[in-house]
């Protein structure tokens, strides 16, 4: 069997990389600063109207603000802070409806009514077609004899008249 | 008709709910943890030390002008169930404050019960979902939100709610 003399810095090396894959990566302050921006751009400023957690200057905003910075700090994900807060304040919270549930049908629902919408069109417009189609009739074919004879008539008496 | 059945129907459900009522979904669910340091002396409080008996937990402000509408309110229901009838424990904590105001606001309109303080961050109104000062919280004897109340607490409002935490006659058992 052969010996390596550097089998303790291998075994080091392994336990020291499976260990760094259970950490999560240190962020600069830049990065999150740009997550805390991003993850309050999609909370409700609950004190304001229509304004988001990033936009309003409430100092309730600024304390979610923060609250949402220390998360970040701590590791959490997007998810499980927009989770957090909608645990505490319900969906409203939430500036986007989740896409699941009565939220679905919110997302959906427009691409679904123009999709239907389309349709209807595309069905109408061809069915006009066909139907002009086979109509296509020749002024004679569709003339009675009393017709024609009035049309005559009534083309004599504007010629007069001119 | 579809669309008509189905407007009508939206108006229906719609109708049949409070405007004013942002449903918390923290109603029926654990208290979040807290503690606090007296703002009188009276050292570290807790939820975890109260556990066994009724909390009503009022958030407030000194810069908040609905809070000196119900400190008398809160006042009287402390004496009343709180130090009298032992029914419940009624602790306030004021957001966004400074100890030496929200003392002052007590002094002038004779809160004398427990308060204190939350963190610069809001942690705590934030962990129980708080729009914004005055919100009370009613909180069984094993830890349980069972009621919210947003804005001003009347007498008849929080009497009702303190007998159904205590499970007395006149409110259901929680």
């Amino acid at each position: 069997m052969i010996r390596l003399p550097y089998k303790p810095f291998v075994v080091l090396t392994l336990l020291l990389v499976l260990w760094s894959r259970g950490q999560a990566p240190a962020l600069s302050e830049e990065e999150v600063e740009a997550r805390v921006q991003t993850i309050s751009a999609e909370l409700r400023c609950p004190t304001c109207q229509a304004l988001s957690v990033k936009d309003s200057e409430a100092l309730f905003s600024a304390q979610m603000r923060d609250k949402v910075r220390s998360m970040v700090r701590e590791g959490q994900s997007q998810e499980e802070i927009l989770a957090y807060f909608e645990s505490r304040y319900g969906e409203f919270i939430l500036r986007s409806p989740k896409k699941q549930g009565v939220g679905l049908l919110v997302w959906w629902l427009p691409v679904g009514g123009l999709a239907l919408g389309g349709l209807l069109l595309f069905f109408r417009l061809a069915k006009n077609q066909k139907r002009s189609g086979e109509a296509a009739p020749s002024g004679e074919e569709t003339l009675t004899p009393e017709q024609i004879k009035r049309i005559e008539r009534d083309l004599k008496r504007y010629e007069e008249g001119l | 008709m579809g669309a008509i059945g189905g407007l009508v129907v939206l108006f229906v459900v719609g109708f049949k709910q409070d405007p004013y009522t942002v449903q918390s979904p923290l109603i029926n669910q654990p208290a979040p943890p807290w503690e606090i340091t007296g703002l009188r002396g009276e050292g570290r409080m807790s939820l975890e030390a109260l556990k066994g008996t009724p909390v009503v937990l009022n958030f407030w402000g000194s810069w908040c002008a609905a809070c000196m509408e119900e400190a008398a309110v809160l006042q009287a229901a402390y004496e009343e169930f709180d130090q009298k009838k032992k029914m419940v424990r009624v602790v306030g904590i004021a957001m966004n404050d400074t100890p030496e105001k929200a003392l002052e606001f007590a002094k002038r309109f004779g809160k004398k019960y427990p308060l204190g303080l939350d963190d610069k961050e809001g942690d705590i109104a934030i962990s129980y979902g708080v729009y914004g000062a005055p919100e009370t919280f009613f909180i069984d004897r094993l830890g349980i939100i069972r009621h919210k109340v947003i804005g001003a607490i009347t007498p008849e409002s929080i009497q009702k709610a303190i007998q159904k935490l205590a499970g007395q006659p006149g409110g259901d058992k929680p």
